[in-house]
């Protein structure tokens, strides 16, 4: 369906508004359903400072669908398990 | 070596960002030495202690490519063959020995984005420019390939190609009862800015339905009632 069958159907002439409402209603589909699936990798380091811990998640993600690791002994990505809660008594390590 | 990380590692999620964890277990030699541990009732956890190159994968949903310069019902051409060959002669092209494979008998038109599966080194995306040779035997990409013989089995199969400046004439990169829904949400908005908030809720409840319509087609679901559910016995 093309930008301007769309606006005949809705009855709306703003082209640019049109737009937005359909970038708008795509996020919130992928919000509820699983459209459009990404994959985004990076390397695990060892820790040596503070927040060395800290991975930035894609700044396009909408939902997370799975997390997983690598096994590099059996080279596969296994799926791991969210804590529902931050670890007790420690929030930041100086020392790790 | 990473070894058991479905039951070593976890992850924490703040904000916009994931915190990784590993468990120190009786598996882990480095127990006696390993300092800066974060201890909980019964488990004890630590920041990953090893490199690993491309360790972390996470697999989600995402807005991308919103518009796309041709419908999604007609982005249909497929082509699969033992007979292609890749950059044998000239580093953009693959080549098939079969006359007309790549316009005719699989539809692929000049400008149209492609897949490639199956080859030894030269999977990924990529645009045709145009069609070259005797019965139009190659097709020449946008893109530097790699050398490949024939022989192996490839499927080079069309895919939605993004309109990065989208205008009236751009497709909507969702299938038809997805865009449907994207015109209710549509009307829904244009209510909500008219002030008529009943009619906002009635087009976000059919937009909501379409896309559990969309969902349970995927799934081949259907509910079926031998009896009136309101039925007075």
């Amino acid at each position: 369906m093309t930008v301007l069958e769309l606006m005949e159907r809705v009855g709306i002439k703003e082209e640019t508004l049109t737009i937005a409402w359909v970038k708008d209603a795509i996020h919130l589909i992928q919000s509820n359903t699983k459209e459009k699936i990404d994959i985004h990798k990076q390397d695990i380091i060892d820790a040596h400072d503070s927040n060395d811990n800290v991975y930035i998640l894609p700044r396009d993600l909408i939902a997370i669908e799975n997390v997983s690791v690598l096994d590099t002994s059996a080279s596969k990505y296994k799926k791991i398990k969210r804590l529902t809660n931050q670890p007790h008594y420690v929030v930041e390590d100086t020392s790790p | 070596m990473s070894s058991y990380v479905d039951k070593d590692y976890f992850y924490y999620l703040r904000g916009r960002e994931l915190l990784l964890y590993k468990l120190l277990g009786s598996r882990n030699e480095n127990r006696i030495t390993q300092s800066g541990v974060l201890q909980q009732y019964q488990n004890e956890l630590v920041y990953p202690d090893e490199d690993i190159a491309n360790g972390l994968r996470v697999e989600y949903t995402k807005v991308s490519e919103p518009f796309v310069s041709e419908a999604l019902e007609t982005t249909l051409s497929y082509a699969s063959g033992t007979n292609i060959s890749i950059a044998e002669s000239n580093n953009t092209d693959i080549v098939t020995t079969t006359s007309n494979f790549w316009d005719t008998t699989s539809g692929f038109a000049v400008g149209d984005k492609i897949r490639i599966k199956g080859s030894s080194s030269n999977d990924g995306d990529h645009t045709i420019v145009s069609f070259q040779g005797t019965n139009n035997v190659i097709l020449r990409t946008s893109s530097t390939l790699t050398t490949e013989a024939s022989g192996q089995r490839i499927i080079i199969q069309q895919i939605p190609k993004e309109v990065s400046s989208p205008d009236s004439t751009s497709h909507i990169n969702l299938n038809k009862m997805l865009s449907l829904a994207v015109v209710d949400y549509c009307k829904a908005m244009l209510s909500d800015r008219r002030g008529e908030i009943d009619k906002k809720e009635y087009y976000m409840k059919e937009f909501y339905s379409k896309l559990a319509d969309n969902e349970s087609n995927k799934r081949i679901i259907s509910v079926a009632s031998p009896i009136n559910a309101y039925a007075v016995k």
